[in-house]
């Protein structure tokens, strides 16, 4: 009984945090994209909760407090620092409209299904369902990556990926080695700040945000 | 013990450049010689190691097992003597050591004092998180060092802010990001992988357990994992097709920190990959990780050599180089035993070509101000000493003797068509021989001719001998002595680590 709720849970927790992700895909503003950002990361401190609870590892709330801080907190906060710098940018003509970039995650979603589909069979974990949704979110982020010109939706594309790398972790594993865990949310952090200097670089220098500006350098 | 000699000195010296402001002299002089601790120190490893001892270091709190989470094998131990090497000659060779702060001559190309602060912070940081990175036994911590690098380095790409630095430091940071991610996606499946077998394990991330596991684990997973790693690892290395950042960080950055890229970080990141390409080679047998080494190794020498043929950019010009060893040792490494052995003593050699090029490219850019080939004329005439050492990197870099990289390179070629692959062999020696001519022909342009006189520092018409030329001729030993002989320790060195990389 115990199992097939904590299996459900860790579905659907997926699912919505998989959802977030997509949102970015027909959102416009700046704005939308921290909302679901922090948004996304509340989901994901849920879940880590959920599978410290049911799989029984204390470690794991330790990371979801963590991760609340940094994730909730601290990177939201720039963001909407960057925000009222920059005022509310909006992503105007990514490089693939919004019909077809839903069309594409979709798409990306059941090459994700594709490509898990050993993890899924390999594993007895009770959270296994949500892998194949977790990697499925790790392309989306990527995706987001690609496609937007705004480097901070660019930051944004990041970020969702890597709650998509943290989430396939904890589904997959109960949570990595905390020092590692700990390691990469620090690395994560430095990386969020490096990339959010260079913004205001850009910023001073282009005279915009939009990254296809960027066309110095050639052979 | 030993590792804190190796890390700690880059931390001090980090530290000293932070407290210290605004930036002086001594501050860039005291991180010099500290960094000849670490060099006596991987000197001190690599002795151990080849006596047959492995230097470990662990502790096991509580809760926080992390027994022999910093490990110096024999292929630590040549990684940690290439990085503390680069290291230390970059770090003699920065900017702001000297009367170069003040020379009103060096105009746009001067560093301010909070420049060189930064600079000196983040070298030395970036030089341990390198050190850290070469002799974690921990996976993760490898993979979180690898990351740290590119943070660290992404502060000092652009120096002098100006729209293609910040261009070049914005895909540098963001691919590279992008990309270890994906190597970190790799990491998580391979522990995945140990947990569906034999339950949680706090050291399950130690690579020697993960390779003792190894054969357990399940192929399928294994082989998603290393695709992930090798794309992840991949794009930090450089190996086509994640190579784009190469070029554009390797023009934009200061000399130093671009002599340290092409040479040590490139080595790192390659070293992450071979540990887990052994991990992946114990659980599926060597011949998956082998085909993609060798189709990727062939895209990087197709695309490097033809970009060589176009190049006008000379520091472009020797990123697409950087580009091309890449690909020649990735088919190193996919070529059993005897390509493993020539393709880590390439690896030596291409550490010490490559920062030496990078250096004198420097010195020509400061004399030239331009990148420009077709404005570099006459070096001969205006530097004789870069000039001639120029020519010497660059004939060693394509694989004329007496350079250590026309062995190399010849062993790799006899390893290849031994194991049978006389079309891939073949078309490897077609794209070397387009990059020798282009390479022959650009080098041509650049030594003789006769300098436009409006574009050269006319300061001081020649060149004069300098210790900083002095420091150099360390690399040509290094090269010259490789091409005529093997020392004994190195390749008692390179054959354990042949045995750790390659079972035949």
């Amino acid at each position: 009984m115990n199992d097939t709720l904590f299996s459900q849970l860790s579905t659907l927790g997926s699912s919505i945090i998989l959802m977030f992700g997509i949102g970015l895909l027909w959102r416009k503003s700046l704005h939308a994209y921290a909302e679901s950002f922090k948004w996304q990361s509340v989901a994901l401190t849920i879940m880590f909760l959920i599978i410290g609870y049911f799989g029984d590892d204390h470690e794991l709330y330790v990371v979801a407090v963590v991760l609340f801080i940094l994730k909730v907190l601290v990177i939201p906060y720039y963001l909407n620092r960057m925000e009222n710098r920059f005022g509310d940018q909006r992503e105007l003509q990514p490089y693939v409209n919004v019909a077809s970039s839903l069309i594409l995650a979709g798409l990306l979603v059941l090459l994700a299904y594709a490509i898990t589909r050993p993890l899924v069979l390999v594993s007895e974990l009770s959270t296994r369902g949500g892998m194949p949704l977790a990697m499925g979110l790790i392309f989306v982020g990527l995706f987001v990556v690609i496609t937007r010109k705004k480097a901070m939706m660019q930051i944004v594309g990041f970020l969702v990926m890597e709650n998509g790398v943290a989430l396939l972790a904890v589904l997959g594993t109960f949570g990595i080695p905390i020092i590692v865990e700990l390691g990469v949310f620090l690395d994560v952090l430095m990386g969020f700040l490096v990339m959010q200097v260079f913004v205001y670089h850009i910023h001073t220098t282009f005279e915009s945000i939009d990254v296809d500006q960027m066309n110095e350098l050639k052979h | 013990m030993i590792f804190s000699l190796l890390i700690a000195p880059p931390l001090l010296a980090a530290l000293i450049a932070a407290l210290v402001r605004p930036y002086r002299a001594f501050v860039g002089w005291i991180g010099a010689w500290l960094s000849l601790i670490p060099l006596s120190a991987a000197l001190t490893i690599a002795a151990q190691v080849v006596n047959g001892q492995i230097p470990t270091w662990g502790f096991k709190l509580e809760y926080l097992n992390l027994e022999e989470v910093l490990r110096a094998d024999s292929l630590s131990a040549l990684l940690i003597l290439c990085v503390t090497a680069v290291g230390t000659l970059a770090l003699f060779l920065s900017p702001g050591l000297g009367r170069v702060v003040t020379n009103p001559h060096w105009g746009e190309l001067a560093y301010g004092p909070n420049q060189l602060r930064r600079y000196h912070v983040f070298i030395n940081l970036f030089i341990a998180a390198m050190l850290l990175a070469v002799s974690a036994n921990n996976v993760g911590v490898m993979w979180i060092t690898i990351e740290a690098t590119t943070v660290f380095s992404a502060f000092i790409i652009p120096l002098k802010l100006n729209k293609a630095s910040i261009e070049a430091s914005w895909k540098y940071i963001l691919i590279c990001s992008v990309g270890i991610a994906l190597a970190f996606v790799g990491t998580v499946l391979g522990y995945f992988d140990f947990v569906s077998l034999s339950g949680r394990a706090e050291n399950a991330l130690n690579w020697t357990v993960l390779l003792a596991t190894a054969p357990a684990l399940h192929p399928e997973v294994m082989r998603l994992a290393f695709v992930f790693l090798l794309v992840g690892f991949g794009t930090k290395a450089g190996i086509a097709p994640m190579h784009t950042w190469k070029p554009d960080a390797y023009g934009e950055s200061p000399a130093p920190l671009t002599a340290l890229m092409s040479s040590a970080l490139f080595a790192v990141a390659m070293y992450a990959l071979l540990r887990w390409k052994a991990v992946a080679d114990a659980a599926l047998g060597s011949g998956y990780t082998d085909s993609l080494f060798m189709a990727l190794g062939l895209l990087s020498l197709t695309i490097a050599a033809f970009s060589i043929v176009l190049a006008t950019d000379y520091k472009r010009m020797f990123a697409y180089s950087s580009i091309e060893h890449t690909g020649l040792m990735c088919l190193g490494f996919a070529l059993g035993p005897l390509g493993t052995f020539a393709a880590l003593l390439h690896l030596v050699n291409h550490t010490a070509a490559k920062s030496l090029m990078f250096f004198l490219v420097d010195n020509i850019e400061h004399k030239y101000r331009s990148p420009l080939i077709e404005r570099t004329r006459g070096l001969l005439k205006t530097m004789p000493w870069t000039g001639a050492l120029f020519a010497f990197g660059l004939m060693t870099l394509i694989g004329l003797p007496p350079g250590g990289i026309f062995i190399t390179e010849f062993a790799l070629f006899r390893a290849g068509f031994a194991l049978n692959h006389p079309w891939l062999m073949g078309a490897a020696l077609a794209l070397l021989a387009v990059v020798f001519v282009s390479f022959i022909n650009h080098l041509n342009k650049m030594l003789y001719g006769e300098p436009a006189p409006d574009n050269i520092n006319m300061e001081r018409p020649t060149e004069r001998f300098s210790w900083r030329l002095a420091l150099l001729f360390v690399n040509v030993a290094v090269l010259v002595t490789l091409g005529l002989t093997l020392p004994a320790p190195l390749v008692t060195l390179i054959n354990q680590s042949v045995a750790i990389l390659a079972k035949p």
